[in-house]
Protein backbone atom coordinates (compact mmCIF):
# COMPACT_ATOMS: atom_id res chain seq x y z
CA UNK A 1 0.00 0.00 0.00
CA UNK A 2 1.79 3.04 -0.97
CA UNK A 3 0.88 6.76 0.14
CA UNK A 4 -0.91 8.68 -2.13
CA UNK A 5 -2.25 12.48 -2.52
CA UNK A 6 -4.82 11.62 -4.79
CA UNK A 7 -4.65 14.92 -6.31
CA UNK A 8 -1.97 17.65 -7.46
CA UNK A 9 -1.67 19.51 -10.38
CA UNK A 10 1.85 20.67 -11.45
CA UNK A 11 2.61 22.77 -14.58
CA UNK A 12 1.10 24.14 -16.78
CA UNK A 13 -1.98 23.77 -14.27
CA UNK A 14 0.55 25.12 -11.12
CA UNK A 15 3.44 26.90 -10.83
CA UNK A 16 5.68 23.90 -9.70
CA UNK A 17 7.34 20.97 -12.58
CA UNK A 18 5.94 17.43 -11.79
CA UNK A 19 9.40 16.52 -11.41
CA UNK A 20 9.47 19.07 -8.62
CA UNK A 21 6.07 18.13 -7.17
CA UNK A 22 7.27 14.40 -6.61
CA UNK A 23 11.03 15.68 -4.82
CA UNK A 24 9.00 17.49 -2.71
CA UNK A 25 6.56 14.68 -2.38
CA UNK A 26 9.48 12.43 -1.46
CA UNK A 27 10.80 14.92 1.25
CA UNK A 28 6.91 14.83 2.47
CA UNK A 29 6.61 11.50 3.09
CA UNK A 30 4.25 10.29 0.11
CA UNK A 31 4.89 7.23 -2.71
CA UNK A 32 3.20 8.28 -5.36
CA UNK A 33 1.06 11.22 -6.80
CA UNK A 34 -2.31 11.28 -8.99
CA UNK A 35 -2.03 13.77 -11.06
CA UNK A 36 -4.74 15.12 -14.03
CA UNK A 37 -3.17 15.84 -17.51
CA UNK A 38 0.27 14.64 -16.63
CA UNK A 39 1.96 11.39 -18.20
CA UNK A 40 2.19 8.53 -16.35
CA UNK A 41 6.21 7.84 -14.51
CA UNK A 42 8.39 7.70 -11.66
CA UNK A 43 10.27 10.58 -10.58
CA UNK A 44 12.72 10.53 -7.57
CA UNK A 45 11.50 7.30 -6.71
CA UNK A 46 8.06 8.42 -6.94
CA UNK A 47 5.02 6.95 -8.77
CA UNK A 48 2.68 10.06 -10.46
CA UNK A 49 0.09 8.22 -11.98
CA UNK A 50 -2.16 9.56 -14.82
CA UNK A 51 -5.48 10.89 -13.86
CA UNK A 52 -8.55 12.17 -15.92
CA UNK A 53 -10.69 14.75 -14.05
CA UNK A 54 -13.96 14.75 -15.59
CA UNK A 55 -16.56 18.02 -14.54
CA UNK A 56 -19.35 19.88 -16.45
CA UNK A 57 -20.10 16.77 -18.98
CA UNK A 58 -23.31 15.18 -19.61
CA UNK A 59 -23.84 11.64 -18.67
CA UNK A 60 -23.64 10.43 -22.12
CA UNK A 61 -20.45 11.80 -23.10
CA UNK A 62 -18.85 11.08 -19.87
CA UNK A 63 -19.77 6.97 -19.94
CA UNK A 64 -17.88 7.33 -23.75
CA UNK A 65 -14.69 9.07 -22.11
CA UNK A 66 -14.59 6.65 -19.48
CA UNK A 67 -14.92 3.65 -22.02
CA UNK A 68 -11.72 5.25 -23.93
CA UNK A 69 -9.83 4.98 -20.61
CA UNK A 70 -11.31 1.69 -19.69
CA UNK A 71 -7.85 -0.11 -20.40
CA UNK A 72 -5.41 2.54 -19.34
CA UNK A 73 -4.17 3.02 -16.10
CA UNK A 74 -5.82 6.06 -15.63
CA UNK A 75 -7.23 7.23 -12.27
CA UNK A 76 -10.93 8.36 -13.72
CA UNK A 77 -12.20 11.36 -11.47
CA UNK A 78 -15.72 12.93 -11.71
CA UNK A 79 -16.72 15.79 -10.29
CA UNK A 80 -19.92 15.50 -8.16
CA UNK A 81 -23.03 17.19 -8.79
CA UNK A 82 -26.81 16.41 -7.42
CA UNK A 83 -27.83 13.40 -5.82
CA UNK A 84 -29.29 11.59 -9.35
CA UNK A 85 -26.27 12.48 -11.08
CA UNK A 86 -23.60 11.28 -8.51
CA UNK A 87 -25.87 8.04 -8.34
CA UNK A 88 -25.41 7.70 -12.24
CA UNK A 89 -21.83 8.89 -11.97
CA UNK A 90 -20.90 5.76 -9.08
CA UNK A 91 -22.99 3.51 -11.41
CA UNK A 92 -20.67 3.91 -13.92
CA UNK A 93 -17.71 1.15 -14.27
CA UNK A 94 -14.30 2.82 -14.34
CA UNK A 95 -15.12 5.53 -11.82
CA UNK A 96 -13.02 5.66 -9.73
CA UNK A 97 -13.32 8.95 -7.26
CA UNK A 98 -15.86 11.14 -6.85
CA UNK A 99 -14.75 14.61 -6.64
CA UNK A 100 -15.76 17.80 -5.02
CA UNK A 101 -18.53 16.65 -2.94
CA UNK A 102 -17.83 20.08 -0.08
CA UNK A 103 -19.28 22.01 -3.11
CA UNK A 104 -21.87 19.96 -4.16
CA UNK A 105 -25.29 20.38 -3.07
CA UNK A 106 -26.22 19.50 0.93
CA UNK A 107 -28.14 16.33 -0.27
CA UNK A 108 -25.65 15.25 -3.13
CA UNK A 109 -24.41 12.33 -1.26
CA UNK A 110 -27.05 10.57 1.06
CA UNK A 111 -26.94 7.23 2.05
CA UNK A 112 -28.03 5.14 -1.22
CA UNK A 113 -25.01 6.75 -2.58
CA UNK A 114 -22.48 5.72 0.17
CA UNK A 115 -24.13 2.52 0.06
CA UNK A 116 -23.67 2.29 -4.15
CA UNK A 117 -19.93 3.55 -3.47
CA UNK A 118 -19.34 0.87 -1.08
CA UNK A 119 -20.84 -1.50 -3.39
CA UNK A 120 -19.15 -0.35 -6.62
CA UNK A 121 -15.56 0.73 -4.71
CA UNK A 122 -15.92 4.41 -5.75
CA UNK A 123 -14.11 6.46 -3.86
CA UNK A 124 -15.10 9.81 -2.13
CA UNK A 125 -12.55 12.39 -2.18
CA UNK A 126 -11.49 14.44 0.64
CA UNK A 127 -10.20 17.73 -0.60
CA UNK A 128 -7.85 19.35 2.00
CA UNK A 129 -7.10 22.74 0.32
CA UNK A 130 -10.62 24.17 1.56
CA UNK A 131 -8.86 23.51 5.06
CA UNK A 132 -5.49 24.66 4.21
CA UNK A 133 -6.54 27.65 2.17
CA UNK A 134 -10.33 28.32 3.20
CA UNK A 135 -11.02 30.95 5.38
CA UNK A 136 -14.32 31.63 7.33
CA UNK A 137 -17.78 29.83 5.79
CA UNK A 138 -15.23 28.44 3.56
CA UNK A 139 -14.07 25.88 5.68
CA UNK A 140 -16.65 26.17 8.15
CA UNK A 141 -18.87 24.56 5.63
CA UNK A 142 -15.77 22.22 4.34
CA UNK A 143 -15.22 21.02 7.62
CA UNK A 144 -19.28 20.14 7.93
CA UNK A 145 -19.88 18.33 4.74
CA UNK A 146 -16.39 16.09 5.40
CA UNK A 147 -17.77 15.35 8.99
CA UNK A 148 -21.58 14.32 7.32
CA UNK A 149 -19.55 12.35 4.70
CA UNK A 150 -17.43 10.28 7.35
CA UNK A 151 -20.42 9.42 9.11
CA UNK A 152 -21.89 7.34 6.35
CA UNK A 153 -18.41 5.97 5.61
CA UNK A 154 -18.12 4.75 9.23
CA UNK A 155 -21.43 2.97 8.33
CA UNK A 156 -21.10 1.86 4.85
CA UNK A 157 -17.20 1.82 4.57
CA UNK A 158 -17.06 3.04 1.21
CA UNK A 159 -13.12 3.84 0.05
CA UNK A 160 -11.65 7.41 0.96
CA UNK A 161 -9.15 9.38 -0.23
CA UNK A 162 -6.96 12.39 0.82
CA UNK A 163 -5.89 14.89 -1.75
CA UNK A 164 -3.99 18.18 -1.44
CA UNK A 165 -5.37 19.46 -4.72
CA UNK A 166 -1.92 21.53 -4.84
CA UNK A 167 -1.02 24.00 -7.76
CA UNK A 168 2.64 24.60 -5.94
CA UNK A 169 4.89 22.70 -3.70
CA UNK A 170 4.04 24.90 -1.00
CA UNK A 171 0.35 23.94 -0.98
CA UNK A 172 1.60 20.26 -0.72
CA UNK A 173 1.93 19.10 3.27
CA UNK A 174 3.67 16.36 4.88
CA UNK A 175 2.05 12.97 5.97
CA UNK A 176 1.98 13.81 9.46
CA UNK A 177 0.87 17.53 8.91
CA UNK A 178 -2.27 16.06 7.56
CA UNK A 179 -2.63 13.60 9.73
CA UNK A 180 -3.06 16.35 12.47
CA UNK A 181 -5.17 18.21 9.46
CA UNK A 182 -7.75 15.42 8.79
CA UNK A 183 -8.22 15.62 13.28
CA UNK A 184 -10.49 18.81 12.78
CA UNK A 185 -12.60 16.47 10.90
CA UNK A 186 -12.82 13.97 12.68
CA UNK A 187 -10.75 11.35 11.15
CA UNK A 188 -8.21 9.44 13.56
CA UNK A 189 -4.86 7.72 12.56
CA UNK A 190 -6.19 4.11 10.93
CA UNK A 191 -8.67 6.78 9.54
CA UNK A 192 -6.17 9.01 7.61
CA UNK A 193 -4.26 5.56 7.04
CA UNK A 194 -6.99 4.56 4.71
CA UNK A 195 -7.31 7.67 3.12
CA UNK A 196 -3.92 7.46 1.99
CA UNK A 197 -4.20 4.39 0.71
CA UNK A 198 -8.12 4.81 -0.65
CA UNK A 199 -6.35 4.86 -4.50
CA UNK A 200 -4.77 0.93 -4.32
CA UNK A 201 -8.70 -0.38 -2.80
CA UNK A 202 -10.39 1.53 -6.32
CA UNK A 203 -7.56 0.66 -8.53
CA UNK A 204 -6.84 -2.99 -8.03
CA UNK A 205 -9.34 -5.33 -9.32
CA UNK A 206 -11.28 -7.28 -6.58
CA UNK A 207 -11.08 -11.20 -6.38
CA UNK A 208 -14.16 -12.46 -7.25
CA UNK A 209 -16.20 -14.30 -4.63
CA UNK A 210 -17.29 -17.00 -7.03
CA UNK A 211 -13.91 -18.74 -9.72
CA UNK A 212 -15.16 -19.60 -12.86
CA UNK A 213 -13.34 -22.94 -13.61
CA UNK B 1 6.71 43.63 38.56
CA UNK B 2 9.55 41.62 39.37
CA UNK B 3 9.89 37.78 37.46
CA UNK B 4 7.79 35.36 38.62
CA UNK B 5 9.83 32.20 40.58
CA UNK B 6 10.45 29.06 37.90
CA UNK B 7 7.78 27.10 39.72
CA UNK B 8 5.12 29.62 39.00
CA UNK B 9 6.14 30.63 35.53
CA UNK B 10 3.90 29.48 32.18
CA UNK B 11 5.20 26.30 31.43
CA UNK B 12 5.93 27.11 27.38
CA UNK B 13 7.05 24.90 24.27
CA UNK B 14 8.84 25.66 20.64
CA UNK B 15 8.57 24.80 17.64
CA UNK B 16 10.83 25.11 15.14
CA UNK B 17 9.48 25.70 11.39
CA UNK B 18 11.21 26.25 8.01
CA UNK B 19 10.07 28.67 5.58
CA UNK B 20 9.59 28.01 2.15
CA UNK B 21 10.53 29.19 -0.49
CA UNK B 22 14.34 29.33 0.38
CA UNK B 23 15.65 32.70 -0.12
CA UNK B 24 12.80 34.64 0.92
CA UNK B 25 13.02 37.01 4.14
CA UNK B 26 10.11 37.62 5.76
CA UNK B 27 9.73 39.95 8.61
CA UNK B 28 9.34 38.44 12.24
CA UNK B 29 6.45 41.05 12.91
CA UNK B 30 4.73 39.83 9.46
CA UNK B 31 4.93 36.46 10.37
CA UNK B 32 3.53 37.02 13.61
CA UNK B 33 0.64 38.74 12.45
CA UNK B 34 -0.16 35.67 10.11
CA UNK B 35 0.49 33.29 12.62
CA UNK B 36 -2.20 34.81 14.93
CA UNK B 37 -4.78 35.48 11.80
CA UNK B 38 -4.31 31.86 11.13
CA UNK B 39 -4.52 30.76 14.66
CA UNK B 40 -7.82 32.61 15.38
CA UNK B 41 -9.39 32.11 12.10
CA UNK B 42 -8.72 28.30 12.77
CA UNK B 43 -9.84 28.01 16.80
CA UNK B 44 -11.33 31.41 17.29
CA UNK B 45 -9.90 34.01 19.83
CA UNK B 46 -11.02 32.06 22.75
CA UNK B 47 -8.26 29.08 21.97
CA UNK B 48 -6.06 31.17 20.05
CA UNK B 49 -5.64 33.61 23.67
CA UNK B 50 -4.88 29.97 25.24
CA UNK B 51 -1.82 29.67 22.62
CA UNK B 52 -0.46 32.45 23.11
CA UNK B 53 1.97 32.26 20.26
CA UNK B 54 5.05 34.30 19.61
CA UNK B 55 7.91 34.31 17.09
CA UNK B 56 11.08 34.42 18.86
CA UNK B 57 14.11 33.35 16.87
CA UNK B 58 14.54 34.03 13.13
CA UNK B 59 17.42 32.84 11.54
CA UNK B 60 17.70 32.54 8.14
CA UNK B 61 14.90 30.21 6.53
CA UNK B 62 13.98 29.21 10.49
CA UNK B 63 11.80 30.25 13.06
CA UNK B 64 10.97 29.26 16.33
CA UNK B 65 7.89 29.75 17.32
CA UNK B 66 6.51 29.70 21.25
CA UNK B 67 3.21 28.61 22.18
CA UNK B 68 2.04 27.35 25.55
CA UNK B 69 2.95 23.61 26.80
CA UNK B 70 0.37 21.59 25.54
CA UNK B 71 -1.20 23.79 22.86
CA UNK B 72 2.11 22.35 20.60
CA UNK B 73 -0.74 20.47 18.31
CA UNK B 74 -3.34 22.92 17.80
CA UNK B 75 -0.55 25.55 16.99
CA UNK B 76 1.02 23.42 14.36
CA UNK B 77 -2.08 22.50 12.88
CA UNK B 78 -2.99 26.80 12.41
CA UNK B 79 0.89 27.05 10.94
CA UNK B 80 -0.04 24.49 8.25
CA UNK B 81 -2.68 26.93 7.16
CA UNK B 82 -0.97 29.75 6.55
CA UNK B 83 -0.11 30.07 3.25
CA UNK B 84 1.02 33.57 2.50
CA UNK B 85 3.03 36.60 4.51
CA UNK B 86 2.28 40.05 3.23
CA UNK B 87 2.91 39.67 -0.36
CA UNK B 88 5.39 36.13 -0.24
CA UNK B 89 3.51 33.11 -1.28
CA UNK B 90 5.03 30.91 1.82
CA UNK B 91 5.02 27.63 3.95
CA UNK B 92 5.82 27.03 6.91
CA UNK B 93 7.45 23.37 7.21
CA UNK B 94 7.53 21.88 10.64
CA UNK B 95 10.97 20.62 11.76
CA UNK B 96 10.50 19.89 15.86
CA UNK B 97 9.31 20.60 18.74
CA UNK B 98 10.92 21.22 22.66
CA UNK B 99 11.22 22.75 25.44
CA UNK B 100 13.82 24.73 25.18
CA UNK B 101 15.34 27.22 22.21
CA UNK B 102 18.67 25.04 22.60
CA UNK B 103 17.76 21.85 21.61
CA UNK B 104 16.00 23.53 18.59
CA UNK B 105 19.01 25.47 17.69
CA UNK B 106 21.14 22.49 17.50
CA UNK B 107 18.48 21.24 14.73
CA UNK B 108 19.08 24.32 12.70
CA UNK B 109 21.20 22.95 9.22
CA UNK B 110 23.69 25.84 9.19
CA UNK B 111 24.10 27.46 5.64
CA UNK B 112 26.28 25.37 3.68
CA UNK B 113 28.99 26.72 0.69
CA UNK B 114 26.56 28.80 -2.07
CA UNK B 115 25.92 25.93 -4.55
CA UNK B 116 28.22 26.09 -7.73
CA UNK B 117 25.36 25.83 -10.23
CA UNK B 118 23.90 28.84 -9.11
CA UNK B 119 25.72 30.99 -10.60
CA UNK B 120 26.12 28.81 -13.69
CA UNK B 121 22.72 28.86 -14.39
CA UNK B 122 21.98 33.02 -13.77
CA UNK B 123 19.15 32.43 -16.59
CA UNK B 124 17.83 29.76 -17.91
CA UNK B 125 14.78 28.58 -20.42
CA UNK B 126 11.39 26.97 -19.59
CA UNK B 127 8.31 26.91 -22.15
CA UNK B 128 9.80 29.43 -24.45
CA UNK B 129 10.40 31.67 -21.84
CA UNK B 130 13.69 33.34 -20.36
CA UNK B 131 13.82 33.27 -16.70
CA UNK B 132 16.30 34.58 -14.16
CA UNK B 133 17.33 31.95 -11.52
CA UNK B 134 16.60 32.97 -8.41
CA UNK B 135 17.41 29.47 -5.88
CA UNK B 136 19.34 26.65 -6.62
CA UNK B 137 20.16 23.81 -4.32
CA UNK B 138 20.90 20.21 -5.29
CA UNK B 139 18.01 19.23 -7.59
CA UNK B 140 15.72 21.80 -7.06
CA UNK B 141 15.95 25.10 -9.14
CA UNK B 142 13.47 28.35 -8.32
CA UNK B 143 13.28 30.45 -10.95
CA UNK B 144 11.30 34.01 -12.39
CA UNK B 145 10.47 34.87 -15.35
CA UNK B 146 12.25 37.74 -16.91
CA UNK B 147 10.88 41.33 -17.57
CA UNK B 148 8.87 43.29 -14.98
CA UNK B 149 5.20 41.92 -15.41
CA UNK B 150 4.85 38.14 -14.00
CA UNK B 151 7.22 38.40 -11.09
CA UNK B 152 5.64 34.94 -9.82
CA UNK B 153 8.56 32.06 -9.13
CA UNK B 154 8.33 28.55 -11.04
CA UNK B 155 9.86 25.45 -8.87
CA UNK B 156 11.22 23.62 -11.20
CA UNK B 157 14.53 20.81 -11.17
CA UNK B 158 18.02 20.63 -13.11
CA UNK B 159 16.45 18.22 -15.56
CA UNK B 160 13.73 20.63 -16.16
CA UNK B 161 15.88 22.85 -17.89
CA UNK B 162 18.05 20.16 -19.84
CA UNK B 163 15.00 19.30 -20.81
CA UNK B 164 13.66 22.29 -22.59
Amino acid sequence: MKITDACVYPYPSGDSSVRRMALEARYLGFDRLVAPGISSGEFFGIEVSHGILLRDTPLKDLISRIRQEKNNATVVSVQAGDNGFNRAVIGIKGVHILRGIQSADKTAFDHVAARMAADNRVAVDVDLSPLICGRGITRQRAIHRYRDILVLERRFEFPITLSSHARSILEMRAVREIAGLCSLIGMDIPDVERGFTGIDVVTTIPNPAVRII
Amino acid sequence: MGARPPTLREKRRYILVSVEPSGVTIDRKDLYYAICDANTSLWGDETASVINPAVIVSEGQYVIIRCRRGTERELSIALLTITSCRDHHIALRIVAASGTIETLREKIKKPGTPDPDSTSLPECSFGEKLFQTEYCSGQKVDVIEKGFKNTNRLFLTKEDLEKF
